[in-house]
């Protein structure tokens, strides 16, 4: 009987009509082909409740569905696994429409049941899944629920400007249903690596094929996506799409060179140098892009406000004192010896290749020792010792301890080049590596009094395109509101009075709809934190993309960009040969 | 005797907790723990943070993390990885077989050539050949394997320029495909000479025990080799023809895959082998000499023994004593992998795995190893000890 229900809904769900997303290449494709990337380690787990690292989220995205994302060509919310969308309540509900027909590699319907069940389950505290965040505002829950077979309704505690964007992924409950309902261990313990790939059922462009540890992931096209490309034909393209482990970058460069991976991205300077070598040589047929953007991550010098040493204290919170240091930062030179000559200075908080939000009309404190030196000497360090040190008239030194984490040559480089600098006009820099949880340590726990140890770290933040989600960095009781911590999830004992700004821009720049006002808001949040500097920017990394001729549906050199990446989707990726 | 082995595998059970304590409050006294990074992530918020070290048992004291840990373990269990939410073992156990791989070949090829090789140099010393050996040791000693590992690398990538030929692969443990046409061909190529080899060691084998005499080292080695390659290619030779031309890793057969295995390890061993066999040789050297200048030697030579007999016969069987001691020792090592070449290479053996477990700060995954590492080395010392009571009669334990 169950059988013969189950066969009658297959019936039904081709009987119903099919609503596929059209995905928009960049020219028209042909089926077939295989597609070769490199990933520099293993995936953790396949059970997305679970990862927390690039490392597994990079694979569950290929055969995860997610409701919405980001349009490759404008960055404006677009739909996935959800059709339309309609928000009511002054924005306080959104419905989303799902694509009816849309199946899982099972083929049983991909209904609002899945999405409700795979929400209700991200945000269960006990499971703690990365994307928790993603349902909780300023303390309260967004609360999900079914409409009718195809619709689902979240309602937001307040006007929420990424609403629109729903990236978390969502499971088969007829698989996760039940270990959920048995406990949250049984969940936690479903699709783990020892998991034979068959059982894995995908509702995305691919489907997990093999694995062998330490080697190779290998995914094959999907059947049952719910995607077509612009003439109605189905999609994704590729036959085949495989993850080589790779865990030394150069080797991973070698693997291009020899044509056994299609994309790379070259790290420095060096590395374009040997792909563009052989690409002159005849040797390989590819493209490389040097400095075609730069990367999301940033990389900046920030100062404790929340000193033992009151003196200290009280020099890293005149806002002289930290546009000195700006002063002091010879970005030519870190792009030149840290970047090998690929990337650009940074001078604000939002990434430059944030189109949608990033403008470059900011104060810029740019290098002039003369001027820092002029600065500190308004600040009362106006002689030298015999050391040769500045100190002020108690013959206090200027000197303060800077800090990065070791191994990472590109920001020891940075801290050099900036310890060099400030020496050279008589600012005690003592510059040492340190291992990078002793850093974040030193950075995130302050003592009982709401003291920290450290002087100045210079570290950086991944990046993305929604300046909300780094609401924790500038909220003023952010647990990464780095520069002046409050203890326990308080606001910080002392605050200056730009940061009460920038508290409140955050505020409003995520709970405001209107995308031109949004701009608005974030160009006035990157101006304060540009003119009060509390983060010094230091230069962004190139993203010099590389990838073999033999793909198509491309982004153009013009097109290609560090949050896209080298094609518009994966979808419309194809083999030329 | 047998006191002796009960006395010493009783000593093992203290000596196993001390070390396993100590390498647990190493690995807990250093900042950080498998949390801290997320600290830093900035959609992580407080409570998820503080929740999931809850959820892991990070939070809980010292003493009670190490006495959960401990109980597993002598109900046979390593724990749960941090980060792959499995089984430690399911985690370490692939990894270790696949850098067994590497260590069984090199060690064999060290052994295989460092001792004839020292043997040589010893009774030649001096001369140019000796030289060339020694200079050659000293190269390899000092060149680090991880750079060696890249330079095999891209004279792979130039071989393959040079050529138009995979003659090296490119990192890695095995294809994704495997060209079995390609292997078949190779394989009719290669299987006339090396069964002409193999016959012709057979006869100098079977001359030789005609004569009354122990075949040499050489013709030992030389009928293994070609003996050996003749029959794995008579695999491809058999069943090639009848396959298809491409096919999948997965799906290929059981030579195919030992053959693509083997063809990556080659460069691989090679890195690893030749520091190895740098060492190993300058010590059978030094024993050799140390050996070749004894009185006895003198005294076998008196009384009109062959040179054979009385380099073979009374000097190197004195003289390996310390590796047949050594041999125990190589035991933690069969586990231990291959070190950073791995990495370098692409080699999914044991060393990225548990760098990557140590950058994590994947507690268990590292006490795992380090468990298996300690049973190892107190076994292998025990081993050693017992061997070198039977080759060597002047110890004696009672």
């Amino acid at each position: 009987m169950r059988k013969l229900l189950v066969l009658g809904m297959l019936a039904l769900a081709g009987v119903a009509l099919a609503q596929p997303k059209v995905f928009k290449g960049t020219e028209p494709g042909r089926a077939g082909g295989a597609y070769r990337v490199t990933a520099i380690s293993d995936p953790r787990t396949w059970n997305p409740f679970v990862a927390r690292e690039t490392s597994s989220t990079d694979i569950i995205s290929l055969f995860l569905p997610t409701l919405t994302g980001y349009s490759p060509y404008t960055q404006a919310p677009e739909g996935n696994l959800a059709k339309s969308w309609e928000v009511r309540n002054n924005g306080l509900t959104v419905i989303f429409q799902l694509r009816e027909g849309a199946r899982w590699s099972d083929g049983r319907p991909i209904t609002a049941d899945d999405v409700v069940f795979s929400a209700t389950v991200h945000a269960d505290a006990r499971v703690n899944s990365n994307a928790r965040s993603s349902f909780i505002l300023d303390g309260q829950p967004i609360r999900w629920t079914k409409v009718d077979q195809f619709r689902v309704r979240a309602d937001f505690p307040k006007p929420y400007a990424p609403a629109l964007i729903q990236g978390w992924y969502i499971v088969p409950e007829h698989i996760f249903g039940p270990a959920y309902r048995a406990g949250v261990q049984q969940l936690q313990a479903l699709w783990n690596l020892d998991t034979p790939p068959a059982q894995i059922v995908s509702g995305g462009p691919f489907k997990l094929d093999s694995y062998v540890k330490g080697e190779r992931v290998v995914l094959v096209r999907n059947p049952n996506y719910w995607g077509v490309d612009e003439r109605g034909s189905p999609v994704a393209y590729l036959e085949r799409y495989t993850v080589q482990i790779v865990p030394d970058l150069n080797a991973q460069l070698a693997r291009f060179l020899a044509g056994d991976a299609d994309v790379f991205a070259a790290a420095n300077a060096d590395q374009v140098a040997q792909v563009l070598e052989r690409i002159r040589a005849g040797r390989l047929r590819a493209e490389i892009f040097p400095n075609a953007d730069v990367t999301l991550g940033t990389n900046f010098i920030v100062f404790n406000w929340n000193h033992k040493d009151p003196f200290k204290e009280n020099l890293f919170r005149q806002v002289k004192f930290r546009r000195a240091m700006a002063h002091l930062m010879d970005k030519k030179s870190m792009i030149e010896v840290a970047l090998g000559g690929l990337g650009q200075p940074q001078w604000s908080p939002i990434s430059i290749p944030n189109k949608a939000f990033f403008t470059d009309e900011v104060a810029k404190y740019e290098f002039n020792p003369q001027r820092a030196a002029q600065l500190l000497a308004e600040l009362g360090f106006r002689s030298k010792n015999r050391d040769g040190w500045l100190v002020n008239a108690q013959g206090r030194v200027l000197e303060f301890n800077l800090v990065t984490n070791q191994g990472n040559n590109v920001r020891e480089r940075i801290a050099q080049i900036f310890r060099d600098e400030a020496r050279k006009i008589g600012v005690k820099v003592e510059y040492r590596p340190i291992d990078f949880n002793e850093l974040v340590r030193q950075l995130t726990s302050p003592a009982a009094d709401g003291t920290r140890e450290f002087d100045a770290i210079l570290i950086g933040l991944t990046g993305g395109i929604e300046p909300a989600f780094s609401r924790n960095v500038w909220e003023l009781n952010g647990p990464l509101h780095m520069w002046n911590l409050g203890v326990g999830g308080k606001n910080p004992a002392k605050v200056e009075a730009f940061e009460v700004l920038i508290d409140s821009l955050m505020k409003r720049g995520a709970t405001t709809l209107d995308q031109a006002q949004r701009r608005q808001i974030y160009v006035q949040f990157q101006k304060v934190v540009a003119e009060n500097l509390p983060i010094i920017y230091t230069v962004a990394p190139a993203y010099n993309p590389a990838r073999l001729t033999r793909l198509g549906g491309m982004f153009s050199k013009e097109q290609v960009n560090a949050i896209t990446g080298q094609a518009p989707y994966i979808e419309t990726v194809f083999a030329k040969e | 005797m047998y006191a002796y082995i009960v006395r010493r595998l009783l000593q093992l059970i203290p000596t196993f907790f001390g070390a396993t304590l100590l390498a647990f409050l190493v690995i807990q006294l250093a900042p950080g723990d498998f949390v801290t990074r997320l600290e830093l992530d900035p959609t992580q918020d407080r409570e998820s943070i503080a929740n999931l070290r809850q959820q892991l048992g990070l939070d809980q004291p010292l003493p009670v993390q190490y006495a959960k840990w401990l109980s597993g373990i002598l109900q046979g269990y390593l724990g749960l990885s941090l980060s792959y939410k499995t089984d430690v073992w399911n985690v370490i156990g692939p990894r270790i077989l696949n850098s067994m791989v590497l260590v069984v070949l090199a060690t064999l090829m060290i052994y295989l050539i460092a001792i004839p090789i020292g043997v040589y140099s010893a009774i030649y010393k001096y001369t140019w050949q000796d030289r060339l050996f020694t200079v050659l040791a000293f190269f390899g000693l000092a060149v680090p394997n991880f750079f060696f590992g890249l330079i095999m690398l891209f004279l792979a990538v130039w071989l393959y320029d040079l050529t138009d030929m995979r003659l090296l692969p490119i990192g890695g443990m095995t294809n994704e495909f495997l060209h079995l046409g390609n292997m078949t061909r190779a394989a009719q190529w290669f299987f006339p000479p090396a069964l002409l080899g193999s016959l012709v060691f057979a006869a100098l084998f079977w001359r030789r025990t005609r004569q009354k005499l122990a075949p040499t080292f050489g013709q030992w080695v030389g009928l293994v080799l070609f003996g050996v390659s003749a029959l794995l290619l008579l695999f491809p030779l058999w069943q090639g023809p009848g396959l298809p031309e491409r096919l999948p890793y997965t799906d290929a057969p059981l030579w195919a895959r030992i053959t693509n295995v083997l063809w990556h390890a080659f460069p691989v061993v090679i890195v690893v082998g030749t520091s190895g066999l740098a060492g190993l040789m300058r010590v059978m050297r030094g024993q050799m000499l140390d050996v070749l200048s004894q009185d006895y030697i003198r005294t076998a030579r008196a009384k009109g023994l062959s040179e054979r007999v009385v380099i073979y016969k009374h000097a190197l069987r004195n003289a390996v004593i310390p590796f047949i001691a050594g041999i125990g020792g190589l035991l933690p090592g069969l586990i231990g992998g291959a070190g950073l070449v791995e990495v370098t290479m692409a080699w999914p053996g044991i060393t990225p795995a548990l760098l990557e477990a140590i950058s994590a700060i994947d507690l268990y995954v590292i006490m795992g190893l380090i468990t298996i590492t300690t049973i190892l080395l107190m076994i292998g010392n025990v081993i050693s000890d017992l061997l070198l009571a039977w080759v060597d009669p002047r110890i004696r334990y009672s």
